[in-house]
């Protein structure tokens, strides 16, 4: 059996290069013109971003929304947006189009960050390295998420989604072909919910399943 | 003693070492010259002093070297320093010359070691002008700002453009600290170094001896600010937070700088800050020497809570030390430290001494929530505010350059 190849990868922000929003109209400008791979960075980079914030979503226009514009109901509503169920940044960006503009007309005056709460768009270069570490065995697996650094767990667990096989982690896709004994690890993977663990948490909660319900 | 990887491994972990040998291990033998203005003394020279040898234990060729320049010149550069920060100083055509002539004298010395790198990475504006003047250069060449230069002056920042747009990417600290430029503009935020005395583990005993030392009550709760004596660090704003809390718990202040008496302001707020607190022999206001580090590092590990009440900052690395130290911190709600101090996860924002009173008495009486709001704090800075992320960035930055490609993603 092809051994487990473990990957790692690490994250250094840039400036996107678009102006600075202050306002929710400014943020509608911005996003129907920014770069997918601005859409990219904050929808899904932000777990590998130095931060000492622990925020409610993990996408920063929801963050924004609820810090900065103060407007719980736009938080809610980009917060609970999965950026894996579309199936491209382009239907992304449509969506939240859609979102501002119907916040936009149900409120009498668009919300304005305060001075020093603008929104700020960022891109990201991202290196991905091999660290020459390989599983054999679906025994080995746990002990080795153990070692990973958290950006090995956010590239196989967080970003594998957006790889073939589209909407797997690379863990479950790896444990597949062991067959049907793997089955109730893979599903017990597959459940976990992502939304709301730092990936030191996920790192742990992956760790914890393998061990209670398979290997 | 030199500092190697090693040594950090204990407190940033083996798994964030051993990464970034790796990142490192591909840069391997790359010609890596830093170039500031000074070795000893200031921010930029504390970052090289750490960051260029282990930038050799990662196997990459790491220089450091310095320009030289007269009275004259660090005149200018002060005063463009100045002008970056917003005050409106005129530099004049022979301030400008005497600028280029240093940089000039400069590269002749250096420009055989700078061509020569495969990267230039040029640590703020004085030795900036090296650039236009290695022709020959075969490397990449990036320029660090680490000063806020958001709302210049725009003359000064005019001359300055022109000669920082030539170079292949720039750093800044924070997004609000920088300015539109043609190149990449990357964000790598400040760190500390767990190791140094500042913020390394002290016995028991040594924080029983500064509180002997300056007659603090270890059965009280212990406020402590450390900052110079400035109006932006609101110490009388400090002081009157204090005194809201003394009301109902028998606390004790610190407020703790240095280097007040060589600035005429300074000592003007250390006598207003000694004015507002005298009589009170529970505020402990203390002038400490500039390498008075292990007694500001006592101070902060024997504090309960840590306060930075600043009404204006950068990035507040005082704030990244009470965190690290595993203190929430109440934080003025400016600059940086809106960065750092998450209500509730890593202390609290704050805008009036009201507001600090109203936290600091919310976390001496949930002391549970005080303790593990610290233990937190102390979890963030080890992940992301270390001196080994700040390294584990620059390496980034270096894959990135020298790749050469516009793809965001770089397989190494």
């Amino acid at each position: 059996m092809t051994p487990f190849v473990v990957m790692d990868c690490v994250l250094l922000t840039r400036m996107s290069g678009l102006p600075e929003a202050a306002s929710l109209r400014e943020l509608r400008e911005r996003i129907a013109v920014c770069g997918v791979n601005v859409l990219y960075h904050h929808f899904h980079e932000t777990l590998l971003r130095p931060s000492f914030d622990y925020p409610d979503y993990h996408n920063d226009f929801a963050v924004w929304a609820k810090l900065q514009l103060s407007d719980p109901v736009l938080a809610e509503r980009f917060g609970i947006l999965d950026p894996y169920s579309f199936s491209s940044l382009e239907e992304l960006r449509s969506a939240m189009l859609d979102i501002i503009d119907e916040r936009i007309n149900s409120i009498p005056v668009a919300r304005a960050a305060p001075r020093g709460g603008e929104f700020y768009f960022f891109e990201a270069d991202t290196v991905v390295f091999d660290t020459g570490d390989r599983i054999s065995e679906p025994a080995e697996l746990a002990p080795a998420v153990a070692r990973m650094t958290t950006g090995s767990v956010f590239f196989h667990f967080i970003e594998a989604q957006r790889r073939e096989p589209i909407g797997m982690d690379d863990f479950s896709a790896w444990l597949l072909r062991f067959g049907d004994e793997t089955q109730a690890c893979r599903d017990a993977l597959q459940s976990i919910d992502t939304g709301f663990l730092t990936l030191s948490e996920l790192r742990k909660e992956i760790c914890e399943r393998l061990a209670a319900h398979c290997l | 003693m030199e500092k190697s990887l090693r040594m950090y491994e204990a407190c940033a972990g083996s798994s964030a070492i051993r990464q970034l040998r790796m990142l490192g291990e591909r840069l391997s033998g790359r010609r890596v010259v830093h170039v500031n203005s000074t070795r000893v003394g200031g921010g930029v020279a504390e970052i090289l002093a750490w960051m260029v040898p282990l930038m050799r234990d990662l196997g990459l060729d790491a220089g450091w070297e310095v320009i030289r320049g007269d009275t004259d010149f660090y005149s200018v550069t002060k005063s463009i320093h100045n002008g970056l920060q917003g005050f409106p100083i005129n530099i004049s055509q022979k301030g400008w010359a005497t600028y280029h002539a240093t940089n000039e004298m400069n590269a002749e010395t250096l420009r055989p070691v700078l061509e020569d790198a495969d990267i230039v990475v040029i640590h703020d504006p004085q030795p900036a002008a090296l650039l236009q003047l290695c022709g020959g250069r075969r490397g990449k060449w990036v320029w660090r700002a680490h000063i806020d230069i958001s709302h210049p002056y725009l003359p000064v920042w005019k001359a300055l453009r022109g000669i920082v747009k030539g170079y292949d990417a720039s750093i800044f600290s924070m997004p609000q600290f920088a300015l539109p430029l043609p190149h990449p503009q990357y964000l790598i935020a400040p760190s500390i170094d767990p190791l140094s005395e500042k913020n390394m583990d002290l016995s028991a005993e040594e924080l029983e001896a500064v509180r002997v030392d300056f007659g603090l009550d270890p059965e009280r709760p212990l406020l402590v600010q450390v900052s110079r004596f400035d109006r932006f660090k609101d110490p009388i704003g400090v002081i009157e937070a204090y005194r809201l809390v003394k009301k109902v718990q028998p606390v004790q202040l610190v407020l703790a700088g240095g280097g007040a008496t060589d600035d005429p302001e300074g000592a003007e707020v250390l006598q207003e800050v000694m004015d507002a607190a005298k009589d009170d022999p529970d505020i402990h206001v203390l002038l400490l020497p500039p390498d008075a580090h292990r007694t500001i590092n006592a101070l902060q590990r024997a504090a309960d809570v840590v306060i930075q009440k600043s009404l204006r900052e950068g990035f507040g690395l005082t704030v990244t030390e009470g965190l690290w130290k595993g203190k929430p911190v109440i934080g003025g709600d400016t600059g940086g430290i809106r960065k750092q101090v998450v209500d509730y996860h890593t202390g609290f924002l704050v805008n009036t001494p009201e507001g600090a009173a109203h936290r600091i008495r919310f976390l001496l009486y949930h002391r549970e929530k005080m303790r593990s709001m610290g233990e937190k704090a102390r979890e963030f800075v080890r992940e992301h505010f270390l001196l080994t992320r700040h390294l584990r960035e620059y390496l980034i930055l270096f894959h990135s350059i020298l790749s050469g490609s516009s793809e965001p993603r770089i397989y190494v």
